[in-house]
């Protein structure tokens, strides 16, 4: 039998965890690395190496199509553009203090799509091809234009057979119009709520009126919508964050049961402030704990409920088609299904491109929609959007499962060619993946029943996660 | 239940195939807009049976309401005073037979092989050009690639002039080649679906399941064909107690090994054919059962890979799994019980195959509040 290639990391109980390029893992012994390099492997280890379709006897024959197929699916490589996310205002009647989406005040000029512009839009939006389109409206505070996203979502619905519309809005301002904007069933809201009350007010609101408003209008939103229509996210500060129990007491309230827990921004105007020394370590260490609190809550209540990004890095290492995230995801080549449009009608890679070029770092813009999309610029991007060659990640373990940040990098460090491991994107991912091969190989009944929720699996049990001694 | 064969009469020597028209409340101009040649419309209803005209000539249908077969597509065998319903425009459960010959002979089969085989593609093929609009059809047998020469044509004219239609094909997947490639290139492999048995992870039970030494071998080496001229397979196990300590152990291959597969269908028994004859020894009751079937769905849907459970009543199958349990049973074939009079979950319950025995079934079945 030839063995595919395998890499291997220490896990925390002294064991070694082995992994082979097309995802599949195991955990084993010091003595099987042993005998795996030294190129002495017993019968039992052939055996266990081929039940796990670790190798194969011939080119072509079923465990080397298998290995093939694994392969292959794992590389996301979506062709088609049909998420467009839209940024008709920059404006907004919030000054939070570290704004996610660089914004200007509520009165000011020229800061949203100019009738040129909405016509340029939606001829890109008309010129897309296939049967389904999402549109995500950014800002500043989108509802602040509703009538431009009423132009949007008019054109959106007829011409294409599937639609499907979210505002990402902070919930403050919201007259009639507003509320029929997004009664539609076709209509998402999401919002930010970051955590319970005084945190929300000391990150957001800054005034005990202004957050009545928001949870008024929240509290209005739950009642007349259906579970599932409202989403929200916490934006959590490592120098301060909020108390996670309320916090999930509070989402849970409003019945939202997936949290994206997500560390406040380094681009837009949160970079400018100072969050200390060692923010990666600490912040690793508060979603570890996120994530037991998480598996012990649930098995209290019973009631279960998830961290969003958690649950799509465990998913990436069972599964070979978790690519639909466009944080994590391996190529993830830019503009090929989704892009960002802005006030001024200029395309970006990402929202955070957009916000790094806002702040006058970097022109990250890639054509605007009178010229269309600027290929030579998104390939130039998309030369590092791909971690097969990285000279860290092909010895690392988890590049199956891994992706890569080219945006984060140019916005910490000004350059995509700094080493992995003194990059952000790969001591949180690090970090991450750690977390899920600990939580995959624990057998207490809490960790197994949180497992089973997060995969909508029936029940999970120890053999799902294979060792060999 | 719902029959297949109807009587008629109709003047002619040979089989042929008409699609029956009833319009009622449509207009003379209308109508002539949607006549294809294959098409009769009904004339007149009398005690003696209904009449359809056309340019096929006069047909008679008797003993049943033309309401029932309006749309039907007909194989026509005058010189019995027979016809096939070959397609039911209302049902989603249309299939060809398309030869009742066999290589292999399955404990369970349902439809027993027979030497003789009659070749009926051309028939086939004019039913499916007047197949109702993205109808899906099953092709059957025996089995149907001991023609294959002739199936892959007959799939790639239908799908080139259908691009609505799709296939769903039940074979034994031991003939596939190399030699396919081309054939299988011409045919739009989106739209057709090749449902494949696979029983256990042993080779040895297996090959005594379908009574043919080298089966399992034959048939691991053509999947490996299979995914690499990118057909789509849909896996189907059916449980038995033969193969029933054995489902973890072939889970685990599937998720290591065919995770290519488009879905894996672990199905309950049907009491027909060898079924019936074989139904003591080889009956799993999974309402007992169940823990080894849920591990198994559970072990293969953790790697991401479709898995589901075809034909099991919704009342033998524990709660969190009943989402898994889509009604399969055949519309023509499925039957409920006075257990099921009440059940909050029959409109979403496949219920028992009409046949599935009264006292040797599942122990533990009701009513759901
Ligand atoms: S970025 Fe870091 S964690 Fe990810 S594959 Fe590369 S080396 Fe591994
Ligand atoms: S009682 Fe009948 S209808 Fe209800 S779940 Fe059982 S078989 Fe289905």
């Amino acid at each position: 039998m030839n063995v595919w290639p395998l890499k291997f990391r220490d896990m925390p109980d002294g064991s070694i965890l082995f992994c082979d390029d097309a995802g599949a893992f195991f955990r084993s012994s010091h003595g099987f690395l042993d005998r795996y390099a030294a190129d002495s492997l017993t019968a039992l280890d052939e055996s266990f190496l081929r039940e796990g379709n670790h190798g194969f006897d011939r080119e072509f024959d079923l465990p080397w199509t298998s290995f093939a197929y694994r392969w292959a699916r794992r590389q996301a490589r979506p062709t088609r553009m049909n998420y467009v996310i839209l940024v008709p205002t920059l404006r907004c009647n919030l000054a939070c203090g570290y704004c996610q989406v660089s914004r200007v005040a509520e009165k000011a000029r020229g800061f949203d799509w100019s009738v040129e512009t909405l016509a340029g839009v939606l001829s890109f939006l008309g010129r897309l091809d296939g049967p389904d389109i999402k549109i995500e409206f950014q800002g500043g505070e989108p509802l602040l234009r509703v009538d431009l996203l009423e132009a949007v979502r008019d054109f959106c619905r007829g011409k294409f057979p599937q639609s499907q519309f979210v505002v990402c809005t902070n919930l403050q301002a919201l007259d009639e119009r507003a509320w029929a904007f997004l009664d539609a069933d076709d209509t998402f809201i999401s919002t930010s709520l970051d955590g319970d009350r005084a945190t929300h007010e000391r990150q957001r609101t800054h005034g005990s009126a202004v957050t009545d408003v928001f949870f008024r209008n929240l509290e209005t939103a739950v009642s007349r919508y259906p579970e599932g229509k409202i989403s929200a996210l916490p934006t959590v500060d490592v120098a301060d964050p909020p108390d996670f129990n309320a916090l999930l007491d509070n989402y849970e309230r409003y019945g939202i049961r997936s949290v994206y827990l997500r560390p406040m921004n380094h681009q837009g105007f949160a970079r400018k402030i100072q969050q200390g020394d060692n923010v990666l370590a600490r912040w690793n260490g508060l979603h570890s704990e996120f994530i037991e609190l998480l598996i012990a809550r649930n098995h209290r209540t019973g009631r279960f409920m998830e961290e969003y990004y958690f649950s799509q890095c465990l998913k990436r290492v069972l599964r070979f088609d978790a690519d639909d995230h466009v944080d994590i995801r391996n190529p993830n080549f830019f503009a090929s299904d989704y892009v960002v449009i802005d006030h001024d009608g200029r395309f970006y890679p990402t929202d955070e491109a957009r916000m790094l070029s806002r702040i006058g770092r970097i022109d990250l813009s890639i054509g605007d929609v009178e010229t269309g999309i600027d290929r030579a610029k998104v390939d130039l991007l998309n030369s590092g959007a791909l971690n097969h060659f990285d000279p860290d990640c092909v010895h690392c373990a988890y590049q199956p499962f891994c992706g890569t940040d080219v945006i984060d990098d140019i916005s910490r460090y000004g350059r995509i060619d700094v080493p992995r491991p003194d990059t952000w994107f790969c001591g949180r991912h690090l970090s991450l993946f750690d977390k899920v091969f600990e939580i995959l190989y624990r057998s207490d009944e809490p960790t197994r029943a949180s497992l089973a929720a997060w995969l909508g699996l029936g029940r999970w049990d120890d053999s799902m996660a294979p060792a060999h001694q | 239940m719902i029959p297949l064969r109807i009587k008629v009469e109709a003047n002619a020597d040979q089989m042929f195939v008409v699609r029956l028209r009833s319009f009622e409340g449509v207009t003379r101009e209308h109508k002539a807009g949607q006549l294809t040649p294959f098409d009769v419309v009904l004339d007149r209803v009398g005690p003696e049976g209904a009449h359809y005209v056309g340019e096929g000539g006069p047909i008679r249908i008797l003993g049943i309401d033309p309401a029932n077969v309006d749309g039907d597509v007909l194989l026509v065998n005058p010189r019995r005073g027979t016809a096939d319903r070959l397609i039911r425009s209302s049902s989603r459960h249309n299939t060809f037979l398309v030869t009742e010959r066999c290589d292999q002979i399955c404990l369970m089969c349902s439809q027993p092989p027979k030497r003789h085989h009659v070749d009926l593609f051309p028939y086939f093929e004019t039913a499916a050009l007047l197949a109702p609009e993205g109808a899906t059809i099953g092709i059957s047998g025996g089995e149907p690639t001991l023609f294959k020469a002739q199936l892959f044509d007959f799939l790639e004219r239908v799908l080139s002039v259908r691009p609505d239609l799709s296939f769903h094909v039940l074979t034994n997947g031991q003939h596939f080649g190399e030699g396919d490639r081309e054939a299988m290139s011409c045919i739009d492999r989106g739209r057709v679906v090749w449902g494949i048995p696979l029983y256990s992870r042993d080779p040895v039970v297996h090959d005594e399941i379908v009574a043919k030494a080298g089966a399992h071998e034959q048939l691991l080496e053509n999947l490996a064909i299979m995914c690499r001229l990118g057909a789509q397979v849909e896996l189907r196990t059916v449980l038995m107690r033969p193969n029933a300590d054995g489902l973890l152990k072939l889970a685990s291959f599937i998720a290591a090994t065919l995770p290519f597969v488009r879905t894996w269908a672990i199905m309950q028994m049907e009491n027909i054919g060898f079924g019936r004859m074989n139904w003591k020894t080889l009956f799993y009751d999974s309402s007992e059962g169940f823990d080894i079937v849920g591990r198994s769905i559970d072990r293969v849907r953790s790697r991401g890979i479709d898995a589901w459970l075809y034909n099991f009543p919704l009342c033998t199958v524990p709660e969190p799994y009943r989402s898994l349990a889509p009604a399969t049973i055949s519309d023509w074939k499925r039957a409920y019980r006075d257990e099921c009079n009440g059940c909050s979950v029959k409109d979403r319950c496949g219920g028992f195959f009409e046949w599935h025995p009264a006292n040797r079934g599942y122990s533990k079945l009701g009513a759901i509040q």
